[in-house]
This record gives structure tokens, C-alpha cells and sequence, in this order.
């Protein structure tokens, strides 16, 4: 059933996309503006919204949003696109006394969402936060349900590491 | 299974993206191999820990703005219709019949639904009685509705009950049961099953909301959350199975 009105599609998922959008551009005031413009452009393509899924639908704008936003500037090393070989991360972000002091809190959680590229921090948000299944997760991000778990597989083995939860894997590799 | 191809679907038997003979192969799998298993266990400590971290809710300006904007863009699309419709009449210079295709009795319930959940949630008038404690949730309906509404905690599943409150569906009193699963709030709304055949089993999505309506025992659920729609489901056969 197609929601009638733009705020009963829009309101209700207003956290939502905050969140989202908090979590791509690390910034309150950023995130701000995002989800403003993309409410602006939402209720321009209310029209296109034909399914159920408001909210996913809501994500897609926002992410859509952001990632014009990002291209204008062009100059957004931190927040841009993971690039094929951009695998590398600063491993001394934190230093080990404060690891240990902070560890599995949501300050040190928060801190390794963050420093992951974004491109792994949506899906890790989309899915561990916002609860999205694969195909929905697919149909935001706009890449196939493969690119997804992949994605995600990473994602997850790259925080392990910088969250030091990852044991050694050499007896299976 | 191999270690390999554990470790290859070791992400969707998590997420519960895995079909059951593959679920039930790496389930096997992994009480029989230790590595497999720290790996499992990694993972899910990892799960916990992501999903301890911060959730931004959106600021109040952000939503006055956005409603504000909402209000504004609709006046005036009314205003358009509105002289739309007059041209349209004055031009064919006889009245019209307008009529709207009747939605089905059961998408309107599903509708007032979805419309007592985002207010339930947005009006932080969650509950009436809050509490884990189904000991103290049951009572409380006693005398404040004319029927009893099976009270079950789901916590050994991940699916805390959390508290509940009195609620009108279709313009009748109806138990609305409140759960948990991390960040998503679960209401399961509870009244004597009514004699409409039509409305049986239903799974639907509603703005952005997941819906599982079934009858049991006489009595009809509708369970609504903006959880995604497999999580939703296992939560909604256990209770059925409860």
C-alpha cells in the first residue's frame, strides 16, 4: 500500500535517515543538511516512490543526496568512494593504552565505524543498525546482493581487526 | 562442509540470509570444528558490539523543518488541484461522480496498524505499563478489557517484551504488546479474532513496515515494525508456536 501523503511516508522514517546520514558524513551539521535537501527532493519524486518501502526508498534519496553533495566538492578524501587498492587504514588511530582503557565501548566502537571507508561503513550501518536484509541493502547502494556480502564480509574482518576481536586465521587459510 | 565454505556463509547464517540446509549444514559444522566456532563466536561478539553503537536520531528543528516543508508543498499542490478541478467542471459543465477504489477491510486494519505503531513511537506513548516482567504486563489488562490476552516473553530469543499498553484498532479496545529486538521496537497488537474471514495470514509492508497478522487460539495479532521482514517473521512463528 502506497503511503498517501508525503509525510506519512516521510516522517515516520526521519530517524532513520538521520542515522544514515550521520553515519556517512560523521557530521551533525552535514548530516543535517543531507536529509534536509533529500526531504526536499523526496517530496519532488513522491511520485516515484511505487512500492511499500518507504524507508528504503528514503535511504536511496538520501544516499543519492550525499553522494552529489560529495561530488561537488570533489575534495572529500575521507568521505569518498572506496577505490580498488584504498585498503589501507591508520592502525595507530587509537593508541594501545587507550584501546585498552576504552575497549568495547561505544566510544571505541564508534571510533572503528568510523575510520572504515565509507563505502564498508553504509553497509555495516544498513545492516547492523537499521536492520535491512541484503536485497534491500542491494537496492540502496545500487550494487548486486554478491557486492553486498562481500562487502560486508570485509567490512566485519577489517573491524574484528581493528577492534582486535580477530584471532589469527592461518590454520584455515 | 568444508571450513572454506563455512567460512564463505559464515556472514549470511548470521544475518539469516541462508537457506536451511545450508543453516542446518554450518550449525553442524561448527559443533564438531573448533576453529569454525571461535570464528562464529567472533562474529557474533562483534554483532553485539556494532549494534551497541550510537543511533542519531534526527534533531527536533530538523523535523519541524521537514514537516513545515511537507505542509507548505501540500497547500499548494491542493490549491492546483483544486483549480484543476474546477476547469475541469466548468468545462464539461455537468457534475462528476468521484470515487475511490474501496481498499480492502484488511488493508485498512493494516493501515490503522502502521498509524498506532509511528504514533506509539513519535507521541513516546510507548507504554502504560512497562516491564520485562510478563508477571506484572498480564495483570495489568485485567479488567481494563473484556477479553485476556496471552502475555509471553520472547528474551530467550532475543525478542524482549518490554512492556504494553491499551490501544484502539477499527474503533475497539485491543492489547498492544510491546517487544524489543536492539534498536526496533516490535508492537503486537491483540483483540478477540472477529468473524471477517477475509483477513487471515497476512504478510505485508505498510510505508516502510514490516506486518505479520495471523489468528490464534481466537484471537487475532497483528505484529508491525520497521525490523526487516526474516527477523520479523522468526519473531511472529515463535509466538504463533508459544
Amino acid at each position: 500500500m502506497r503511503p498517501r501523503v508525503f509525510d506519512e511516508a516521510v516522517l515516520p522514517h526521519l530517524d532513520a535517515a538521520f542515522n544514515y546520514a550521520r553515519w556517512l558524513t560523521r557530521n551533525d551539521v552535514e548530516a543535517e543538511d543531507v536529509v534536509q535537501d533529500a526531504c526536499v527532493r523526496a517530496m519532488r519524486f513522491f511520485s516515484s516512490l511505487r512500492g511499500d518501502d518507504a524507508r528504503a526508498w528514503l535511504f536511496t534519496i538520501v544516499r543519492n543526496t550525499w553522494y552529489s553533495r560529495v561530488s561537488r566538492r570533489a575534495s572529500v578524501a575521507a568521505g569518498s568512494p572506496l577505490k580498488d587498492g584504498q585498503d589501507q587504514w591508520p592502525d595507530n588511530a587509537l593508541d594501545p593504552e587507550e584501546r585498552l582503557l576504552q575497549q568495547h565501548t561505544v566510544a571505541v566502537v564508534r571510533a572503528a565505524l568510523e575510520q572504515l571507508p565509507v563505502d564498508f561503513r553504509e553497509v555495516i550501518v544498513l545492516r547492523e543498525i537499521e536492520g535491512l536484509s541484503y536485497k534491500e541493502i542491494a537496492a540502496v547502494v545500487g550494487v548486486p546482493i554478491g557486492t553486498v556480502m562481500s562487502r560486508l564480509a570485509r567490512a566485519r574482518d577489517r573491524l574484528q581487526t581493528i577492534l582486535k576481536l580477530a584471532s589469527p586465521r592461518e590454520t584455515l587459510r | 562442509m568444508s571450513c572454506e565454505l563455512v567460512e564463505r556463509d559464515l556472514d549470511a547464517y548470521l544475518d539469516r540470509e541462508l537457506d536451511a540446509e545450508s543453516s542446518t549444514a554450518v550449525r553442524e559444522h561448527v559443533t564438531t570444528c573448533a576453529a569454525c566456532r571461535r570464528q562464529l563466536a567472533e562474529r557474533e561478539a562483534l554483532a553485539r558490539l556494532v549494534r551497541g553503537a550510537p543511533y542519531y536520531s534526527a534533531p527536533e528543528r530538523l523535523r519541524a523543518r521537514v514537516l513545515a516543508q511537507a505542509t507548505r508543498s501540500q497547500s499548494v499542490r491542493r490549491i492546483f488541484t483544486l483549480a484543476a478541478a474546477a476547469v475541469l467542471v466548468l468545462s464539461v459543465g455537468a457534475g462528476m461522480t468521484l470515487w475511490r477504489s474501496a481498499s480492502s477491510r484488511a488493508n485498512a486494519i493494516a493501515d490503522e496498524v502502521v498509524s498506532d505503531h509511528v504514533r506509539s513511537l513519535m507521541a513516546n506513548h510507548l507504554f502504560d505499563v512497562q516491564s520485562t516482567d510478563l508477571h506484572t504486563v498480564k495483570p495489568w489488562f485485567l479488567g481494563k478489557l473484556d477479553f485476556s490476552p496471552p502475555v509471553i516473553d520472547l528474551a530467550s530469543i532475543g525478542f524482549p517484551l518490554v512492556g504494553g499498553r491499551l490501544d484502539y484498532i477499527g474503533g475497539r479496545p485491543v492489547a498492544a504488546l510491546v517487544y524489543q529486538r536492539q534498536k526496533h521496537t516490535i508492537n503486537v497488537f491483540i483483540s478477540p479474532e472477529g468473524d471477517d474471514p477475509s483477513v487471515r495470514d497476512l504478510v505485508l509492508t505498510v510505508r516502510g513496515f514490516n506486518i505479520r497478522h495471523w489468528i490464534h487460539n481466537g484471537m487475532s495479532f497483528w505484529a508491525v515494525s520497521d525490523l526487516n521482514s526474516a527477523e520479523l517473521s522468526e519473531f511472529a512463528k515463535t509466538l504463533q508456536a508459544s
